[in-house]
């Protein structure tokens, strides 16, 4: 067994043993749900059920619907897009990247984010379908045989990049985090009394053993895909920056924008992951396990990405001004002083200024503040991609053709209902799943628990 | 042979061939496995299982279901026998003319499949026919005339008292009344517009044969009886004369909008064009103006000035002029218009019988002294022919106003109206409301139930122009002909044919202007067989029978009188001052009704769907009203009164407006009283209500000296406080100095021949030696074209490459190239609200920029940071001047919109057309965003559905018989966008390889250069080495908009020369 420095602090607090871990996580699952998850998810579901309005109503109407027009022929449909895909963005990282860093501390987490990382992509997927004026021709993007010749899509487009990077991402997360949940299951199989839950939880664990055999597969199998689904954590973003990277419109032709967007994603990915756990935490009396050292380490997280992101943008002014180009001056000025003033300066003070007080140790373990900051960082991340999009379309290249942007109340409408059905299905996955990796957390108990530490301390003294 | 009958099939069954017998055998061949496969004793036993069972029902279900989803069958019946001259899918061109009172034109008409679909010039003759380019001029309102054949309002039959009647009905009780008011001795009066039609008028005059107590009275609604008067009295003929622009060096208009509505605009617009040319001797325009016309926005020179000044300015003028002819000077301008005016008299003076003064005013006296200045120049017989007058304009101000005197003393025992709409479009339409009440019998002949028809006895509707035969006489010896070019849709006559039934002749009208000819001409001596000629003259749609003979000019005008008129028609003018106008769109408002023109933005202040208040910027900010109007952001309501009489509309910055006065349409507010005046004149408005678009701004027009005046020099503004939303399709004011947008110079800088000086190449600094000086420094550039990511393709000198080169110095920015494309093009006209979204949908806008005083340079002059130079150069100058740029899809060869569609929905043809499958667009929009230039449009809505039946014509089964067959409607939620008229392109390549030839170089026109007939829009193939297009596209003029992003478009704009003497201020 691996021995830990004593100094480092423990990452499950109090005494706990492996039967207190299986009690605490699968617990709730046995048990009657709290009141409070039935007040939350009514409340989720009804905003979902109007998002879900909303959509069907923009797909009978039209895209007209929405606030476009000539000249912003993106808006909140693209910004919602790419603000999902980024949130997505921090399940992976932490599942697997830290997964090879043996970062442990990512045990206690990777569980629930991974599950965001789920829902916030289905909801980004939303976005590409529903923004296209012809949905029910969507399947157009895919490169299948047809009958219309020798009809193929276009490899040249950005877009198409994005449906292949956002399908493969997906796909790989949700193998990755289901082989993941396969123990889990299997112990709630094997706890829960009613053979009704039994028989579920045995169909998905799909018959787990839980012999050395399975546990070395098992091991093999998450390492592999990390190895996988690492490179995916920085391609996909990637990609989806290239959308604006590859055009010609000054304030998208940017060649610093796929670290841009890969950091601005991890950022926001890690708040939102923030918000999720700390609620979670409360709510589930995880306190144990999500300790106050986890929300340290992701606010280091959000203090370097912020920070990079920071750098991304003060570089694009600084570009703006060095490559000579009046259109690509002119959209970083409008930027800053014309009618979107106030949406760039949102997003500066959001995503630069305020992570910065994560600096300050006090602040970066305060729960609350880092709840808080969880919630600005994610305000900040929305608008940076409102004013890459709408800011750059808005003034182009021809002055008669400036226009405004103004969204309507679906532009609203479908936005709220996206984070309605996100919280319903990670309500649902809180309720129903096993919210932490407990079988992985088991395996740290010995190392970084905190009474096995102390104990070890003292057998060390003697 | 066998006695047995015998039936056989065909001749081998008969002979016993022994192939038939073959092949018959192979009908129902034994040797297949049949019997054994169902003989088989496995086969026999098998039973339909539970599964397979239901796997048949959903197979059937689903068949079923697939079945009933075949789209319906519509059967169409194909003539039994071909029309000699219709083959469907291939238009039939019929000349013809369009006169409105208003506008005149000689037209070619589109048919296709027997509906008129499309209006342009005739490319061959008329008064509006460009030699120099071979096409003819005409307006928005000319060729959207088309889709007014179409509008289900127009009324189906006679109507007696708002219910349908029958014409027997109608002409026996109008034929019996008309005996009574002549009996009785009581006048029967023909109110009509300008009457140019030969025909028509011996049509009036037969009723008059019949009927003694007829008399003519016509009415000019946009009055020009001061200036015809002022030529009475000066040269002793009420003639409006004819100008010729192409012989005037130097143009000074004094308020006249001599390329929108002042005299024969069409003939105007090409006339100057021809001039505008910077490789010819180009014109010197000087405008003086209150308002920005059109024609002051292309002036050279153009200085503000108030409408009360404006008198002034042509006393100075004439007093400039008569010093320098040693004539008698009348005195009574101000020193500071004596400055302002004395570089035109110059520049005039200098021009000497090569140049002309045209005044606006409707005032006797100023036109006397315009006149005077006329004359003293010598510009009578060579700018300006009083021999080869026009027959426009006859109208008669005074006559009108003594006819609604008689009317309401009851001395008029009928009336006859045609061509006009009095209760809508006089100022006192009170009184002549009250007087239509005290006529015995009362018949209008308008196709609507409009204003005036609607409190009428009796509405015998007149066919649609494009339904009628008529003949014109515009100018002296200058004869056309209007043919139809479609049936009556609706139980419509004539009204000249009514007229001449009413007289008892049982003549058509078609055979009567034959007849009419026919004496016409055998009364000059005409010799040759007059059916040939008749036919001849129907085909071209032109008879120039004979030239004006030119006669001595005497100038018998009272200068002084003159000057004392003038100057009191500038007294008396308060804090504001109000000029009424006519827009390019909708004129004199009777196409108010028409949703194109309602759709197609203003040229200046590029507001659809409404008229306002055109205010100068600095009395916006004065009275702290809206300077900035957008989709939320209203404009701010005032009142505007002239003595009694009010009206509250939005105001809008007018740049260029002169400080303290304001300007108002009039043609708008069509059918305030619910009156059904055509499709699109009432619109349901953002508070749901069904309302005309716009206000009725006539009523502020008053009689001042005998004629109508359009000017109201004492009006007060008062701000409402309350806002008005308004639809703007340009939002912004100017091009932010921008140079490689908008490319501009002086004529000298021009002519000194230094192309770099005003359009230099677009060139980026390389890490290489190209210029091999040894060094690699700043000075190595190469051209932005080197610079490429992608393949090229392979254009230059491969089959055809279609292109478009446009001028910016031909184009004046009238709009009719706008409305040319949705009418080929099948443009969905989306309503105000859409408009106001910034959804509009046209493939082709003329976008409009006004220039600043901040520039690039000015403001490192003044030192001003980035920040404030960005925001100055937003605000344009006090008298700016202006640009007018068409922008339509400039098929780039490297276009930006081609690689980033998913489904690779928009290609690149091998003639250089960037092209859109509507069929693959799944909508989304990646290339709109992409396009630099912004002319793709999105079909945010399925626009055919009631939601926009209400303007748009594609909705009711009528309106859409004005569609281009040849043009997919688009369905919603794919781009659409400029295709550069492929479908025309197409037919011009069958054409030639049918004839065997290449195409001929002008053969194809795309709808926007054919209706350009000022030459600024040129199509052609670019790889034509000696295509017109070509040799544009490689001038020193020509460059590419935005050529630095290196997309490399197959249209080509040519720089803006004005001939100013100023530095031009271009240099980046």
């Amino acid at each position: 067994m691996h021995s830990e420095a004593a100094i480092r602090e423990p990452l499950i607090l109090g005494h706990k043993t492996y039967h207190d871990i299986t009690n605490d996580i699968v617990g709730p699952i046995e048990n009657k749900a709290p009141k409070g998850w039935y007040i939350l998810m009514g409340i989720a579901s009804l905003i979902a059920a109007y998002g879900t309005g909303c959509i069907l109503y923009l797909i009978s109407k039209g895209i007209g619907a929405w606030g476009l027009n000539k000249t912003v022929d993106w808006a909140w449909d693209i910004t919602n897009f790419v603000w999902w895909v980024g949130i997505g963005h921090a399940g992976t990282l932490i599942s697997a990247v830290l997964l090879l860093f043996r970062q442990k501390w990512r045990m206690a987490i990777n569980r629930s984010a991974e599950a965001m990382t789920i829902f916030a992509v289905i909801m980004a997927a939303t976005f590409p379908g529903i923004h296209m004026g012809r949905i029910w021709m969507s399947y157009w993007v895919l490169p299948l045989p047809n009958q219309f010749g020798s009809l193929w899509v276009n490899f040249n487009s950005p877009l198409l990049w994005d449906v292949f990077a956002i399908s493969t991402y997906f796909s790989v997360s949700l193998v990755f985090w289901y082989i993941g949940l396969i123990p889990d299951f299997a112990t709630i199989r094997d706890k829960v009394a009613k053979p009704g839950m039994k028989k579920v939880y045995g169909i998905l664990s799909f018959g787990w053993t839980g012999n050395a055999k399975a546990w070395t597969r098992f091991e093999e199998v998450s390492l592999v895909l990390a190895g996988i689904a690492t490179p995916l954590v920085f391609s996909v973003h990637s990609v989806v920056s290239f959308d604006f990277a590859t055009s010609v419109i000054p304030g998208w032709h940017t060649t610093i924008f796929p670290p841009y967007f890969v950091s601005g994603a991890v950022f926001s990915g890690f708040a939102m992951v923030q918000t999720l756990l700390l609620i979670l935490r409360k709510v589930m009396h995880l306190e144990a396990y999500i300790t106050r050292k986890h929300v340290e380490y992701m606010n280091i997280v959000i203090i370097v990405t912020g920070s990079i992101v920071g750098v991304a943008y003060i570089t694009e002014l600084f570009i703006s001004w060095y490559s000579g180009v009046e259109y690509e001056s002119y959209a970083f000025i409008n930027r800053a002083t014309g009618p979107y003033w106030w949406a760039y300066w949102s997003m500066m003070t959001c995503n630069v200024i305020s992570p910065q007080l994560f600096w300050f140790k006090k602040l970066r373990t305060n729960l609350a503040f880092t709840f808080f900051m969880s919630i600005i960082v994610n305000i900040g991340m929305w608008f940076e991609r409102f004013v890459i999009i709408v800011t750059s379309l808005h003034r182009d290249y021809l002055p008669s053709s400036w226009s405004m942007f103004h969204p309507t109340w679906v532009d609203v409408g479908v936005f709220l209902g996206t984070i309605g059905i996100f919280f319903t299905l990670y309500l649902l996955f809180a309720r129903y799943f096993p919210v932490l990796a407990l079988n992985e957390v088991k395996s740290i108990l010995k190392v970084s628990g905190e009474s096995y530490k102390k104990e070890a301390a003292h057998h060390h003294h003697h | 042979m066998s006695s047995t009958k015998r039936y056989w099939m065909d001749l081998g069954d008969l002979h016993q061939h022994p192939e038939a017998i073959k092949g018959r055998e192979n009908e129902f061949p034994q040797d297949l496995a049949i019997d054994q496969v169902l003989g088989d004793q496995n086969f026999q036993g098998a039973s339909t299982g539970r599964r397979d069972f239901l796997k048949f029902l959903g197979f059937s279900l689903g068949a079923a279901t697939l079945a009933a989803c075949e789209t319906p069958v519509i059967k169409s019946i194909p003539y039994v026998n071909k029309p000699e001259d219709i083959t469907p899918g291939v238009a039939n061109w019929y000349a013809s003319t369009f006169y409105d009172g208003e506008d005149f034109a000689s037209v070619l008409v589109k048919t296709r499949e027997g509906r008129p679909i499309h209006v342009k010039g005739n490319t061959r003759f008329g008064i509006n026919h460009n030699p120099k380019v071979g096409k003819g001029s005409i307006n928005a309102r000319i060729n959207s005339s088309v889709l007014s054949l179409y509008d289900n309002e127009r009324l189906k039959n006679p109507m007696h008292q708002g219910a349908d009647a029958t014409w027997a009905d109608a002409d026996k009780a109008i034929s019996d009344k008309l005996a009574a008011a002549a009996t009785a001795g009581k006048r029967i009066v023909v109110l009509t517009n300008t009457v140019i039609s030969p025909s028509t008028k011996a049509a009036v005059a037969a009723l008059k044969a019949k009927y003694a107590t007829v008399e003519h009275v016509q009415y000019d609604t946009v009055s020009y009886s001061g200036l015809t008067n002022a030529n009475a009295k000066s040269f002793g003929s009420r003639v409006m004369p004819s100008y010729d622009l192409t012989k005037a060096d130097v143009i000074v208009s004094v308020d006249a909008d001599f390329l929108s509505s002042w005299g024969s605009t069409t003939e105007h617009a090409w006339q100057y064009a021809n001039r505008r040319d910077p490789n010819g001797a180009m014109n010197k325009h000087f405008q003086f103006e209150a308002r920005m016309s059109l024609s002051g926005a292309n002036a050279d020179v153009r200085v503000p000035m108030k409408q009360s000044e404006l008198p002034l300015a042509v006393i100075s003028l004439h007093d400039h002029i008569a010093k320098k002819a040693g004539a008698a000077s009348v005195g009574g301008s101000k020193a500071e218009i004596d400055a302002a005016t004395a570089k035109a008299a110059e520049a005039l003076w200098a021009a000497k019988g090569r140049c002309v003064v045209m005044a606006g005013s409707n005032n006797e006296g100023v036109q006397v002294l315009v006149n005077s200045i006329n004359n003293m120049l010598g510009n009578y017989g060579s700018t300006i022919d009083l021999a080869g007058h026009t027959y426009f304009k006859q109208g008669d101000d005074a006559a009108v106003a003594q006819l609604v005197k008689d009317m309401n003393a009851g001395a008029i025992g009928a009336l006859l109206i045609a061509g006009v709409n009095p209760a809508y479009s006089l100022p006192n339409a009170a009184e002549f409301k009250a007087g239509l009440g005290k006529v015995g019998l009362t018949v209008s002949f308008s196709g609507y139930a409009d204003e005036t028809a609607s409190l009428c006895q009796w509405t015998c509707p007149d066919n649609h122009y494009l339904e009628s035969w008529n003949d014109f006489l515009p100018k002296v010896g200058h004869y056309t002909l209007a043919q139809p070019a479609i049936r009556n849709l609706f139980n419509t006559r004539q009204w000249q044919e009514s007229l001449l039934k009413w007289s008892g002749s049982t003549q058509s009208y078609h055979d009567f202007i034959r007849s009419t000819w026919e004496a016409n001409m055998a009364s000059r001596g005409v010799m040759g067989l007059f059916a040939d000629q008749w036919n001849q003259a129907v085909h071209d749609g032109v008879y120039q029978a004979y030239a004006a003979t030119p006669a001595p000019v005497t100038f018998a005008g009272d200068v002084n009188a003159a000057a004392a008129a003038a100057k009191q028609a500038a007294a008396g003018a308060g804090e504001w001052e109000l000029v009424l106008y006519t827009t390019e769109a909708i004129g004199d408002g009777q196409h108010a009704n028409n949703p194109w023109l309602q759709e197609m933005p203003d040229p200046l202040t590029k507001l659809t769907w409404d008229n306002y208040v055109c205010m100068a910027p600095a009395d916006v900010e004065r009275l702290k009203l809206n300077m900035y109007l957008g989709e939320k952001a209203p404009a701010s309501l005032v009142t505007v009164k002239a003595g009694e009489r009010e009206i509250t509309l939005p105001v809008v910055p007018a740049p260029g407006q002169k400080a303290g006065t304001i300007a108002i349409a009039v043609g708008y507010g069509r059918g305030e009283n619910g009156e059904k005046v055509g499709k699109a004149a009432c619109i349901t408005d953002h508070n749901g209500e069904f309302k005309p678009v716009g206000r009725n701004a006539y009523p502020l027009a008053a009689m001042v000296a005998g004629s109508m005046s359009f000017e109201v020099l004492n009006v007060t503004v008062t701000p409402t406080g309350a806002t008005y939303p308004v639809a703007i399709t340009q939002t912004h004011l100017t091009h932010m100095d921008r140079h490689s947008v908008v490319k501009e110079t002086a004529l000298g800088v021009y002519k000194a021949g230094d192309k770099s000086a005003y359009n230099h190449a677009h060139e980026l600094a390389v890490h290489e030696d190209v210029n091999g000086d040894g060094k690699i420094n700043a000075q190595d550039k190469k051209s932005v074209l080197e610079f490429d990511l992608w393949e090229e393709h392979p254009v230059e000198g491969v089959g055809h490459r279609w292109g478009l080169s446009i001028d910016l110095n031909s184009c004046n920015g009238c709009g009719a190239c706008v409305t040319a494309c949705n009418s080929e093009n099948n443009i969905p006209v989306v309503g105000k609200d859409e408009v106001r979204r910034s959804r509009e949908m046209h493939w082709l806008r003329l976008d409009r920029y006004f220039s600043s005083d901040t520039t690039k340079e000015s403001a490192k002059a003044d030192g001003l940071g980035k920040i404030d130079m960005y925001l100055k150069m937003e605000v344009p100058s006090e008298s700016p001047k202006v640009v007018f740029m068409p922008v339509m899809c400039q098929h780039c060869n490297h276009a930006p919109c081609e690689t980033v569609c998913p489904v690779a929905a928009t290609t690149h043809s091998n003639e250089g057309l960037n092209q859109m499958a509507y069929n693959r667009c799944i909508g989304t929009r990646y290339c709109a965003n992409n396009c630099p230039y912004k002319v793709r449009r999105f079909n945010w809505f399925n626009y055919v559905t009631e939601q926009f039946g209400e303007v748009n014509p594609a909705w009711d089964d009528l309106g859409r018989m004005v569609l281009n067959p040849d043009v997919t409607v688009r369905a919603r939620g794919v781009i659409e966008k400029c295709s550069m008229c492929v479908q025309s392109i197409q037919a011009g390549k069958l054409a030639a390889k049918k004839a065997g030839t290449p195409v001929k170089d002008g053969d194809i026109q795309t709808a926007c250069s054919a209706a350009c007939g000022n030459g600024a829009i040129i199509f052609g193939d670019l790889n034509d080495k000696n295509s017109q297009v070509r040799g544009l596209a490689t001038s020193d003029r020509s460059y590419h908009m935005l050529e630095e992003v290196g997309v490399q478009p197959n249209v080509n704009y040519l720089v803006k020369v004005r001939n100013v003497e100023e530095e031009a201020a271009h240099h980046a």
